[in-house]
């Protein structure tokens, strides 16, 4: 993992000094809350409906655990104890006091983490696949090439006040699991007929109330290069994204308006320029010094089988499911990678409580060389955990209800927070997802359905990614009644798609019916139990789905 | 209007520039006592269309740059008449709009425009270090701001990662 030098800790340092006299201004009411709404907005504190709300950066979602237990002792001794991991690899505390931030800013800074750019129109927390370092055929870790990103975004003088938020993601791996396609920049990290190490650089992705999926802009990047390629693109939108309505205001908008052709030209001769004055051309030391940071971690010689493993699953049914949908192979011969779901059944996605996190520290310590990662679909993993371990994981996460073996499946959905947390949200998402999980509660209906991807919005920002779910629900307010419009044959991944409205939008009452009509239908027609939801609905189209939803 | 202040290179000046309308013709009614030995700041279309008559005065002459909302005034435009200009003015209309940003570092970068870089309009206390790092020298403020507060506000920062249109080498290029 990356540690931070003398340098990253005098910045972040200063960054807390800074806030703290910004806070005290506020509260002193020399500063009025317009003043100071850009300056919490630059430290991740937004005003929600109830309270402030502080996000804080989990680079492109690595954690330690020490830094986990930091977490949990920061949702225990500032928040009600719990936090919320959300769809950019971060975390959210909903219930802290303004006054006591400074200190925990000063807390997290303790292990190395921050609220930078964590909210505000400048680039924000680049996300990375959280199977990085430990998946098989992966071209290069991402998180090399990510905290290189981290560094040049933070505090970019040019780039602070851009005309809306920017978000990043990477991917090394040809299974895109950081949905790239849907970021403002993504990068496909790849390697030319030569054999170097580059990067394919997608523009203009993004979801809200105008979806589009990313246009490639680039086949191939050099290392030294990416970070004036980088400046090119943020130069080009600044000064030409527009700032007459925010709701045009994403790159995704500008790049549409003017054309991939167009847009790849512009950027094209931004970079030349930049180029030529070598200024941005990463220094090859430099990216060798970050890179040891993420080399493999001291592995053990292990076979590629393990008779504890085995032993445990005859004599465990409940252990062989869990194992069969969260846990993944490794690249690394005896070893496996294992997901923790945070979407028990009936549960809150995402949440995770004080206790909760430390007994995923300690496992991640004991079992996992120290590492523990976000995903964007808000669940955990635990990278580099020993074939010979995995029972002994599993063990430990039972009782903190963490076993959940629903990865991928029906219950394992996202959900933004929704009319229960923010203020702009037009319906509530959270006890939605809550509901479907509960209809499909029974594991064995849900191993039977398979892999699903449900995607809960609660208004048309889209921050629950309703439009790349298999099938994606988004709350909309009528006249003060909350109602569900269902789109279908959304995706986010190496194929992505975006989703496509079925009709009519349902009540509250009603929708976790029409999701298990869409359910019935899917399981009547699929050719097999091998073809997916998605696969079916590739195949056959909304007809189907869509006469027998509107049947009555 | 609130009392403006300005800052140039660190120091408070005194303003020698007037902003002169459109509508004001330079031949008739503005005559050098007018002026009264100030610089003029003209408009970006003003400039494209008198420039050659502008160029016959001894007149200092600078431009204000406008940020614009849906679309904003292309610095580049800019190139053909930088031999004559002393001062250009960077509009910040609201201090969300950062446009000025870039415009500051292609003027200085990749033009290599030496004279005044004036940041205009709603300048927030928090971007002044931004704004210096994007190479502008000069900041008209609203309201009479303490030399040492803005002096505190160019240092908040104590270093800086990447390299921008200042000495900064930036972090990333100085560890190795």
């Amino acid at each position: 993992m990356y540690r931070y030098d003398e340098f990253d800790n005098e910045m972040v340092s200063a960054r807390v000094a800074q806030f703290r006299d910004q806070v005290e201004r506020r509260l002193s009411g020399e500063l009025t809350e317009d003043q100071f709404k850009p300056l919490r907005l630059m430290n991740g504190v937004y005003l929600q409906l109830h309270a402030y709300m502080l996000r804080v950066a989990i680079p492109y979602g690595t954690l330690s655990s020490r830094q986990m237990r930091m977490l949990a002792h920061i949702a225990r001794k500032y928040d009600r104890g719990y936090g919320h991991f959300t769809t950019r690899q971060n975390i959210q505390y909903n219930w802290v006091a303004l006054e006591r931030i400074p200190d925990l800013l000063e807390e997290i800074a303790s292990v190395e983490m921050h609220a930078i750019q964590t909210s505000g129109n400048c680039i924000r927390n680049v996300t990375a696949d959280q199977y990085a370092g430990a998946i098989d055929e992966e071209i290069e870790d991402p998180r090399i090439i990510s905290e290189i990103i981290r560094q040049w975004s933070s505090f970019h003088p040019e780039f602070s006040f851009l005309p809306r938020k920017f978000k990043i993601a990477v991917t090394g791996h040809k299974n895109d699991r950081a949905a790239i396609k849907l970021h403002d920049i993504g990068i496909v990290i790849t390697r030319n007929g030569e054999g170097e190490v580059g990067y394919e650089v997608h523009v203009g992705g993004g979801q809200g109330r105008t979806p589009f999926i990313a246009k490639k802009m680039t086949d191939f990047v050099p290392r030294n290069k990416l970070l004036a390629y980088l400046e090119a693109v943020m130069r080009v939108y600044n000064m030409l994204g527009r700032r007459d309505n925010s709701y045009k205001a994403r790159i995704k908008i500008l790049v549409h308006e003017t054309g991939a052709d167009e847009m790849r030209r512009l950027i094209e001769a931004e970079f030349a320029k930049i180029d030529a004055s070598n200024m941005l051309t990463l220094p090859d030391k430099e990216a060798q010094r970050i890179m040891a940071y993420f080399a493999p971690p001291a592995y053990e010689t292990a076979l590629a089988t393990s008779d504890i493993l085995q032993a445990a699953q005859s004599a465990n049914k409940d252990f062989t499911h869990w194992c069969a949908t969260n846990v993944v192979s490794h690249s690394q011969t005896g070893y496996a990678i294992v997901n923790i779901s945070l979407k028990p059944i009936g549960g809150i996605p995402g949440d995770a409580t004080d206790t909760q996190m430390e007994a995923i520290a300690d496992c991640a310590a004991t079992y996992s060389h120290d590492e523990i990662r976000v995903t964007h679909e808000q669940n955990l993993v635990l990278p580099h955990v020993r074939l010979d371990d995995v029972k002994a994981v599993y063990d430990a996460l039972v009782p903190h209800d963490l076993a959940t073996p629903n990865l991928g499946l029906i219950s394992d959905s996202i959900a933004c927070p929704g009319l229960d947390y923010c203020n702009l949200a037009n319906a509530r998402s959270i006890p939605l997802a809550q509901d479907i999980s509960t209809r499909f509660a029974d594991l064995h209906r849900q191993h039977d359905i398979g892999e699903l991807k449900i995607k809960i919005s609660g208004c048309i920002n889209a921050c629950g990614h309703h439009h790349v779910g298999h099938i994606g629900i988004l709350g909309v307010d009528k006249k003060g009644t909350e109602f569900y419009q269902i789109t279908l044959g959304g995706a986010a991944d190496e194929n992505a798609s975006l989703g496509d409205i079925t009709g009519p939008a349902f009540t509250e009452d009603k929708v976790v019916d029409a999701i298990e009509n869409l359910v019935d239908t899917y399981m009547n027609i699929r050719t097999s139990a091998d073809e997916r939801f998605i696969d079916t609905y590739r195949r056959v189209g909304m007809p189907p789905f869509k006469e027998r939803l509107y049947a009555d | 209007m609130p009392t403006k202040h300005l800052i140039i290179d660190g120091a408070t000046a005194s303003d020698q520039w007037q902003t002169i309308a459109d509508d004001i013709s330079f031949d008739g009614t503005l005559d050098e006592a007018t002026l009264d030995g100030k610089g003029a700041i003209i408009s970006l279309a003003r400039l494209e269309a008198e420039a050659d008559t502008l160029r016959q005065r001894n007149t200092p002459i600078g431009v204000i740059l406008r940020a614009g909302e849906k679309v904003g005034e292309d610095p580049h435009r800019l190139a053909p008449f930088l031999d004559m200009l002393s001062l250009v003015a960077i509009e910040f209309p609201v201090y969300r709009n950062g446009r000025g940003f870039s415009a500051a570092r292609i003027l200085r970068e990749q033009y290599n425009y030496k004279g005044e870089l004036r940041a205009t309009g709603d300048v927030l206390y928090d971007q002044w270090q931004f704004m210096h790092r994007c190479g502008i020298n000069a900041y008209e403020i609203d309201g009479d701001i303490p030399l040492a507060t803005f002096t505190k506000a160019m240092d908040s920062l104590p270093d800086a990662y990447q390299p921008a249109g200042d000495d900064k080498r930036g972090i990333l290029w100085r560890r190795s």
